[in-house]
C-alpha cells in the first residue's frame, strides 16, 4: 500500500519519533508558527531557526482523491484514499487515509495522526477517522 | 527596448504515436521545419533554447547536432509546462537587446514507447524513497493525475464546481480537434462519454486527462523589423508575464483555488496595452480539464468560482462565445507541453486554422503551466505590428 521510506540525516529525529508514535513539525521559536517536516525556513516569516516540535497529531481534512484499487484474481479491490490534512499547529500533510470511507470524506473532517511501517522502511504517519 | 519581436517560424513533427525516432531527432527536425517555414536557413540562426521533457532528454548538444557555428545565445529551460511562453520571452528579450537576431526555440520528447499504454509514459515518483520529501509520494501522491485530483476537489468542494463542468471542458477541446487535422483523438465525444470514461484519480477521468505524445515542435523568433521580410505573416509578441505562487503547505494556502495565472495574466495584458474583454482566441495549458477551466477564471475571463458555469455554457468550443484551445488543446490533439497551446496560437494568428478558423483572431493569449500549478507563463500575441 504505502511505499517504504527510509530515512537520512536530516530526518533520523522526524523517524525515531514516527517510530515512538509521534509527529514531529518544524517549529519556529522566533515566530511561534510551525511548518511543515520538510521546510527549510519557516513558511510564514523565513526565519532559519527551525527545530523539531511534537504536533498534537490532530487536524482536519482539506482536500483529497481516491485512486482506484486494481483487480487481481481473488483480491477485493481496494481504493486508496490520499488527503491532504491541515494539523491544528497550520502545516499541511499528504497522508493516506486508513479505514475511511468515501462517502465520509468532506471537508473539516476531523483526522488523528497514526503510524504504519511498511516492509523496509521507516514508520510514516498516516490518517484515521478521529473519532476511530 | 524599442525592438519588437515576432514569432516567424513554425516547426511540428508527426505527433503521437510516432516511433524510432530519438527527441533529439525530433528536435533537429521542428527547427529545420520551423526555418523552412520561416523563408530562413540553419544558418541564420544565432540563439538556441532547448526545452526536453521531464525526462531531460535534449540538451544543449543540439548545437552541435545542428552543426551551428554563429551561437550568440544558448540555454536549457526547464520550467516544465510553462517553458515554451518563457522560451519565446528570453527570445523575445535577447532579440529587443541585440545579443541575437534569430532565436529557435524547441521542444522535443518521445516518452511512449511501442506495445505500451500512455499511463506507463510518467509514472512520477521515481527516486528513491528517502527522507520527509518523499511522504506526500510514498502516501499514494506520485504522479500528475493524482496531484492534480487533488487541486481540483478542493475547487469542487470550495465553489461546487462538479465532473460534469470538467467534462464540458473535454468535449469542446474535441470539437475543435475534429476539424484539426493534426490531433491524435479525432472522434467527437459527449457530456455522457466523459462520464462514463474509467476514473483515473477521483474526481478526474480518464477524459480529464491529456494525451501523450512523441515528437517535437519549434518556434523561430526574430525583430519586427526582419520579420516584415519573410515568408510567413508575423506573429507579434504584444506582451509576457510569469508568476510562480510558491504555494505555501499550509493553513491559509490558495492551492488548487487560484494559480499563476492571476498574476501572470494580468501582468502580460498590461504589457501589451489591452484589457483580458478584448482578447478574441485563448490558447490556454489543458494537461487536466481542471486546468483550463482553473485558468480562465484566473485570468478573468469568469470570476473567481463560475469557471464551472462558464465552462458548461458552452463559451469555449467551435461557435461559442469564447473560442478555447481551437485545435483540440493538449487533451485531444496532442501533449507538447505548452508547446500545443503555442503553436496553435501561431496557426490560428497566421489565419492558417482552416476549417478550425477563428474569424476574429486580432489577440490571442497563451497560457504554459507546470509542475501542480506551480509554474505559469502567459503570452500575448497578435498578427498586427506593436506600435
Amino acid at each position: 500500500m504505502l511505499t517504504p521510506v527510509v530515512r537520512d540525516d536530516y530526518s533520523a529525529p522526524f523517524f525515531d519519533a514516527t517510530a515512538r508514535g509521534e509527529l514531529l513539525l518544524r517549529y519556529s521559536p522566533s515566530s511561534g508558527e510551525w511548518s511543515e517536516p520538510a521546510a527549510m525556513v519557516c513558511s510564514v516569516t523565513q526565519a532559519q531557526d527551525l527545530e523539531w516540535r511534537a504536533s498534537s497529531g490532530r487536524g482536519e481534512l482539506v482536500s483529497w482523491t481516491i485512486k482506484p484499487g486494481r483487480a487481481r484474481d481473488d483480491q477485493p479491490v481496494v481504493d486508496t484514499v490520499i488527503g491532504v490534512v491541515e494539523f491544528a499547529e497550520g502545516p499541511w500533510l499528504s497522508l493516506q487515509l486508513i479505514d475511511l470511507p468515501p462517502s465520509d470524506l468532506r471537508v473539516g473532517l476531523p483526522v488523528r495522526v497514526d503510524f504504519v511501517q511498511p516492509e523496509g522502511g521507516e514508520h510514516v504517519p498516516v490518517g484515521r477517522g478521529a473519532a476511530g | 527596448m524599442n525592438t519588437h519581436a515576432a514569432i516567424v517560424g513554425l516547426g511540428m513533427t508527426e505527433l503521437g504515436r510516432v516511433y524510432g525516432r530519438s527527441p533529439a531527432q525530433f528536435a533537429v527536425e521542428a527547427i529545420t521545419r520551423a526555418a523552412a517555414d520561416a523563408g530562413l536557413t540553419l544558418g541564420d540562426i544565432d540563439g538556441l533554447l532547448v526545452n526536453p521533457g521531464i525526462d531531460n532528454h535534449i540538451d544543449l548538444r543540439l548545437q552541435s547536432a545542428l552543426q551551428m557555428r554563429n551561437t550568440r545565445l544558448l540555454a536549457g529551460i526547464q520550467s516544465f509546462g510553462s517553458s515554451a511562453g518563457q522560451m519565446v520571452q528570453q527570445a523575445a528579450m535577447a532579440v529587443a537587446s541585440g545579443m541575437a537576431d534569430v532565436v529557435a526555440c524547441v521542444y522535443a520528447d518521445a516518452p511512449l514507447t511501442e506495445g505500451k499504454g500512455a499511463g506507463a509514459s510518467y509514472p512520477g515518483q521515481r527516486r528513491a524513497m528517502q527522507g520527509v520529501g518523499v511522504l506526500a509520494a510514498a502516501a499514494g501522491l506520485k504522479a500528475a493525475p493524482e496531484r492534480y485530483a487533488v487541486a481540483a476537489r478542493r475547487h469542487m468542494e470550495t465553489y461546487g464546481t462538479t465532473s460534469e463542468q470538467l467534462g464540458a471542458v473535454a468535449v469542446a477541446a474535441r470539437q475543435w480537434a475534429v476539424m484539426n487535422p493534426q490531433a491524435q483523438m479525432r472522434t467527437p465525444i459527449t457530456l455522457e462519454d466523459h462520464q462514463a470514461s474509467r476514473m483515473i484519480a477521483d474526481p478526474l477521468r480518464l477524459l480529464d486527462c491529456c494525451l501523450v505524445s512523441n515528437g517535437a515542435i519549434a518556434v523561430i523568433v526574430t525583430s519586427a523589423e526582419r520579420a516584415a521580410t519573410l515568408r510567413q505573416p508575423p506573429v507579434h509578441v504584444w506582451g509576457w508575464g510569469q508568476a510562480h505562487p510558491g504555494y505555501v503547505n499550509r493553513r491559509g494556502s490558495d492551492f488548487g483555488l487560484v494559480t499563476g495565472a492571476a498574476r501572470s495574466g494580468p501582468d502580460a495584458l498590461a504589457m501589451a496595452g489591452v484589457t483580458v474583454e478584448e482578447i478574441d482566441v485563448r490558447e490556454i495549458y489543458d494537461c487536466f480539464t481542471f486546468t483550463t477551466l482553473v485558468t480562465l477564471e484566473d485570468y478573468g475571463f469568469c470570476a473567481k468560482g463560475e469557471g464551472g458555469e462558464f465552462v458548461a455554457s458552452g463559451a469555449l468550443g467551435p461557435g461559442g462565445s469564447h473560442p478555447t484551445n481551437t485545435g483540440g488543446g493538449e487533451l485531444s490533439s496532442h501533449y507538447m507541453w505548452g508547446m500545443t497551446p503555442l503553436s496553435e496560437a501561431v496557426i490560428q494568428a497566421r489565419g492558417q486554422g482552416g476549417e478550425r478558423q477563428v474569424p476574429k483572431h486580432d489577440l490571442i493569449m497563451v497560457s504554459g503551466n507546470g509542475g501542480v500549478l506551480d509554474f505559469h507563463s502567459t503570452l500575448v500575441l497578435s498578427p498586427h505590428e506593436l506600435t
